[in-house]
């Protein structure tokens, strides 16, 4: 029989092994937990420094791809980098995860362990006795309020920090995008704003000689070929230049003409697509860019289009598929508020591949596409504002198609056109003009919906209709520059034919306005210049000395024009 | 000697490093297109279905039965072994299994959004998981932080050595909770972010997955946990916050003793959670119209503390209502238009693809500043009384003769139980009787 007493002892020995018991388990799985985590660790470790060089070096791999589609051995070596990196992300992955999970169990254990290792040698408590309660209570109650008055201090301190931050006010951030004036001022795209073609400063040069210099400024070699135009804005001028190979965007310094900084505009899609022939004519680099004063955006024929910053950082580009165009493609950029709009026009109209895209100039994203009923074209899409509201004017077989620019819905549209058509519609004296090629001059009225071909013609005329110049007016008169040199006047209100001249040469770039001056600029880089009036009186007549296809660009004093080899600007050198 | 303190700290720092379990990211998929590689269908994503209601009933019934086993424990049969058998329970079920979702805290936002945006449907499992903790609590005290909180739970099995949180700093360190639930509430009545949930510090551990720096912090309090019990519970819990208040008008009320009091201090420095108040001694005469003056004072300061607090919570309402995802986004746009960002974002890009005009997306985020200014006066207001009210409470002199649980800071776990000689004496009742039983048989 045993006594209580045998009980007891029995009872402490049993609660000393169980202690040891439950100490030697929280060390072990102690133990066994920091393995575990020195295995994730390095895990880890592996996954942070081992596999980004690895990445990189596939990254770096797949950019040359680009430039090699064909290098079977480098197709190879990628796959086999992808392949091991996928592989070790995966087995990391779930070395990690079940390496977690046993260690969420061993830490299970420990705490089990050290938990009953405490239960089992459990100390009494010992009560102290308080000498002083009544200071004590008092220093509490001081205490309190101090560390609650160190808190607020706190909160005031933090308030103080968290006002201080920059406030942005809403209310004057609507007209964040640029003003009619700003627009105005520079040459943001194809024959500046709204592809009027009329500068918006008179004080222009009138004499220059690109051979002895004279009242050129500077003149910088263009790295890359292309018939687009230069776009001035502020202290840069911006072209592009292509062959089959490379596309690329410039940038020049207007005040030294030095090139700050060209970017390539790569996408994998057409990278890899070499096959691209472009006609002669157009070359592989037409389309005119568009500046909104903060990036500027380019568009190729292989359908590559983006964006870059003005120090030349590309904010985003991508590819909009080939276009399907006969001559190769050659749309200038318009741009509205944040949207790029882009006139896709191509193949036929059968084929229901036409359309007008806007893209978002912050991101690339399509902020809407609408389809065109129309084939091919080579014109340039322009915004103008009437009455408060903009309008997206374009032109293709056989339309006039005015779209609100901010969401692409149709407003109106007149079938006045024919095949080919390649000048660019204007705005002036309340009309917009669209030239049928060869054929006619349509003077419509902007407003209506639907089609309003049947009301809203103002009057047609068809005498030394252009097939490439885009026409220019200043509200009076408008002036149609034949490609082989026919200069015919008409008047804007009525239609009616006024003069015509013969300038014995042939013209690509689009004839401009400066105050009452008319810019004619030969394909021989030759810019008369005539006074604007009842008849052509040429008033000065400058060469360039070198071939000329682009349109030219205005700013403050001076002229920008390309030639073929060329970027000039033109001006007083004092 | 190996020292468990020692040990026990190695093994929690290595949990926080064990963050990076969790850390592996996805890869993006092969893009050799001649390779003919087919992305996997995400129609598993969009073909979920939710869960069953049935489940969330059960869920309910769950919450109903924990809770009144908890209070079952605590005040009639007073067993911390049960309470921490439940408390596990808890742990497991509405922690690992139920992910942490739906819990009471959060359903605090759940509610207050519904209140404020009638296109919000509350539902009838938010309500009860919501209400019927404090309904328990205003009956038998904080059963619910006891053996029911899953939060409470996963930092009550980690106190291993707890030290002592003088009252006058615990209670200051209270005021966070304070200005968590307000912020919570402001944050949740605007639409702009459940920042309780959010900023989960434990939901990391119960779904084995989430946010790298969320998993750490969740380790660092784990591991203060262990000398600091339950630090959450203490300073941080929104819900505890009404728990506390409700708690001091309970019916039930939990006692140290089953008997009276008879002063022996056994059970002073039971409580890991400083939640047993000691019995005051008689307040010196000296200096006692000095305080009733500073009292005075105090009390005057009050309103000057309630609008000081609203004019600076309104201040903030352009920090405030950064955590909406309008004005972020009205905000990174504007930005972006003025040329001070070159890059966009998925949000910003998303929002110019929709061709939404900007002026709409400025209208929205000036609405929803000017719903902070309002809501920042009210948050501020209120954590102004509550700054105020702190001051002044040290002032009051109050006379207890007994060691008592603290009915507002007592999570009603039961460690105190077994430090009274009266409950030895009344468990001890129990085995006398069984062992003349045993005797008898014998």
């Amino acid at each position: 029989m045993t006594t209580k007493y045998d009980n007891q002892n029995s009872d402490k020995s049993m609660k000393a092994s169980w202690y040891e018991a439950a100490k030697g388990g929280a060390v072990v799985a102690g133990v066994f937990s920091v393995i575990i985590l020195g295995l994730l660790v390095l895990n880890y470790l592996q996954k942070e420094l081992l596999d980004p060089v690895r990445a990189e070096r596939l990254e770096n791999l797949k950019v040359t791809l680009i430039e090699q589609p064909k290098n079977e051995q480098l197709i190879n070596t990628i796959r086999e980098l992808d392949l091991q990196l996928r592989k070790d992300k995966i087995r990391r992955l779930q070395f990690s995860q079940k390496g977690g999970l046993l260690l969420l169990g061993a830490v299970g254990v420990f705490l089990i362990g050290i938990k009953s290792a405490k239960a089992f040698k459990a100390k009494l408590p010992h009560p102290t006795a308080v000498t002083d309660q009544q200071a004590r209570q008092i220093r509490q109650a001081i205490l309190a309020r101090w560390v609650t008055v160190a808190s607020l201090a706190v909160l005031v301190l933090a308030v103080l920090f968290f006002i201080n931050t920059p406030p942005i006010d809403f209310a004057g951030a609507v007209s964040s995008y640029l003003s009619d004036e700003e627009i105005a001022k520079n040459w943001a795209s194809f024959r500046g704003p709204q592809g009027s073609g009329i500068s918006a400063y008179t004080n222009i040069p009138t004499k220059w000689d690109g051979k002895s210099g004279e009242s050129i400024i500077w003149k910088t070699a263009v790295p890359l070929p292309g018939h687009n135009s230069p776009v001035v804005w502020g202290d840069r001028v911006f072209l592009t230049g292509a062959n089959k190979q490379k596309r690329q965007v410039y940038c020049f310094d207007a005040i030294s003409g030095k090139l700050l900084w060209q970017a390539d505009m790569i996408n994998p899609a057409s990278a890899a697509d070499k096959t691209l022939d472009m006609y002669e004519d157009t070359g592989y680099a037409a389309s005119t860019v568009a500046t909104d004063g903060r990036r500027v955006c380019a568009i190729f024929p292989t359908g590559d289009v983006g964006c870059f910053d003005f120090e030349g950082k590309k904010l985003w580009s991508r590819n909009l598929g080939t276009p399907d165009s006969m001559y190769g493609y050659a749309s200038s950029l318009a741009m509205y508020q944040n949207l790029l709009l882009i006139q896709y026009d191509q193949a036929t109209a059968d084929d229901n591949k036409s359309k007008m895209i806007a893209l978002d100039t912050f991101s690339g994203a399509t902020v809407w596409e609408t389809k065109r009923p129309v084939p091919g074209s080579w014109t340039s899409p322009i915004v103008i504002k009437i009455g408060g509201q903009s309008q997206l004017i374009t032109c293709a077989e056989p339309w006039v198609i005015a779209y609100n620019p901010s969401n692409g819905v149709e407003l109106w549209r007149v079938e006045c056109l024919g095949t080919d058509v390649a000048p660019s519609p204007i705005y002036a004296g309340g009309l917009i003009f669209g030239i049928h090629s060869y054929n006619s001059l349509v003077a419509i009225k902007p407003t209506g919906q639907g089609d309003v071909t049947k009301t809203h013609i103002a009057w047609k005329a068809a005498d030394n209709i252009p097939d490439i110049c885009s026409p220019v007016s200043n509200g009076k008169l408008i002036f149609l520059l034949e490609s082989y040199g026919k200069l015919t006047c008409y008047n804007v209100s009525d239609g009616t034919k006024l003069w015509e001249e013969d300038l014995k040469t042939s013209f690509t770039s689009s004839p401009s306005l400066v105050g009452d001056r008319l810019y004619l600029l030969s394909e021989k880089g030759i810019m008369s210049i005539a006074k604007v009036g009842s008849e052509y009186t040429e008033v000065a007549k400058s060469s360039l000395g070198e071939k000329c296809y682009a349109s030219p660009a205005f700013s403050d004093g001076r002229i920008y024009i390309r030639g073929v080899e060329n970027l000039y600007c033109i001006g007083d050198k004092n | 000697m190996l020292r468990f303190g020692h040990i026990s700290i190695c093994i929690f720092i290595s949990i926080v490093l064990c963050g990076v379990v969790f850390g592996a990211e996805r890869f993006p998929p092969p893009d050799f297109d001649e390779s003919g590689h087919e992305l996997p269908s995400t129609d598993y994503i969009t073909n979920i279905t939710p869960r069953h209601t049935i489940y969330n009933y059960l869920d309910v019934a769950v919450l109903v039965a924990a809770l009144s086993l908890s209070s079952w424990f605590v005040l009639k049969k007073r067993s911390r072994r049960s309470v921490f058998i439940l408390m596990v329970f808890s742990l497991v079920y509405f922690g690992f299994w139920r992910k942490g979702c739906i819990c009471p805290i959060g359903a605090i936002q759940n509610f207050s959004l519904s209140i404020f945006d009638h296109n919000y449907a509350l539902s009838v499992t938010a309500i009860l998981f919501l209400i019927l903790p404090l309904i328990f609590t205003l009956f038998f005290g904080r059963t619910f932080c006891a053996g029911v909180c899953p939060l409470g739970a996963i930092q009550d099995l980690v106190v291993l050595r707890p030290i002592k949180v003088p009252s006058w700093l615990e209670s200051s360190l209270r005021l966070f909770a304070y200005i968590y639930l307000a912020a919570a509430i402001l944050f949740a009545a605007t639409g702009s972010a459940f920042i309780i949930c959010r900023y989960d510090l434990f939901i990391s551990f119960f779904r084995l997955s989430g946010h790298l720096n969320m998993l750490i912090l969740g380790c660092c309090f784990l591991v203060i946990g262990m000398f600091v019990a339950r630090p959450y519970c203490r300073f941080i819990c929104p819900y505890g916050v009404i728990l506390r208040q409700l708690s001091r008008l309970s019916k039930w009320k939990v006692t140290i003793t089953p008997d009276d009091c008879i002063k022996c201090k056994l059970c002073e420095d039971s409580c890991p959670f400083g939640a047993i108040t000691k019995p005051t001694v008689e307040w010196p005469q000296i200096g006692y119209t000095k305080s009733r003056k500073l009292l005075a004072l105090l009390i005057l300061l009050l309103p000057v503390l309630i609008f000081l607090g609203g004019f600076g919570g309104s201040s903030l309402n352009r920090s405030w209502s950064r955590m909406h995802a309008t004005v972020r986004l009205a905000e990174r746009i504007y930005l972006e238009n003025q040329g001070l960002l070159s890059e966009t974002t998925d949000a910003s890009s998303a929002f110019r693809a929709t061709g939404e005009p900007i002026e709409d997306l400025y209208d929205q985020a000036s609405v929803i500043r000017k719903q902070f200014k309002f809501g920042g006066w009210l948050l501020g207001s209120f954590i102004g009384l509550v700054a105020g009210l702190k001051l002044i409470i040290p002032s009051i002199r109050r006379q207890r003769t007994d060691f008592q649980a603290d009915s507002a800071s007592c999570l009603a776990c039961g460690r105190c139980f077994k430090y009274c000689p009266k409950e030895q004496v009344r468990l001890k009742s129990l085995s006398e009787k069984q062992e003349i039983a045993d005797d008898d048989k014998i």
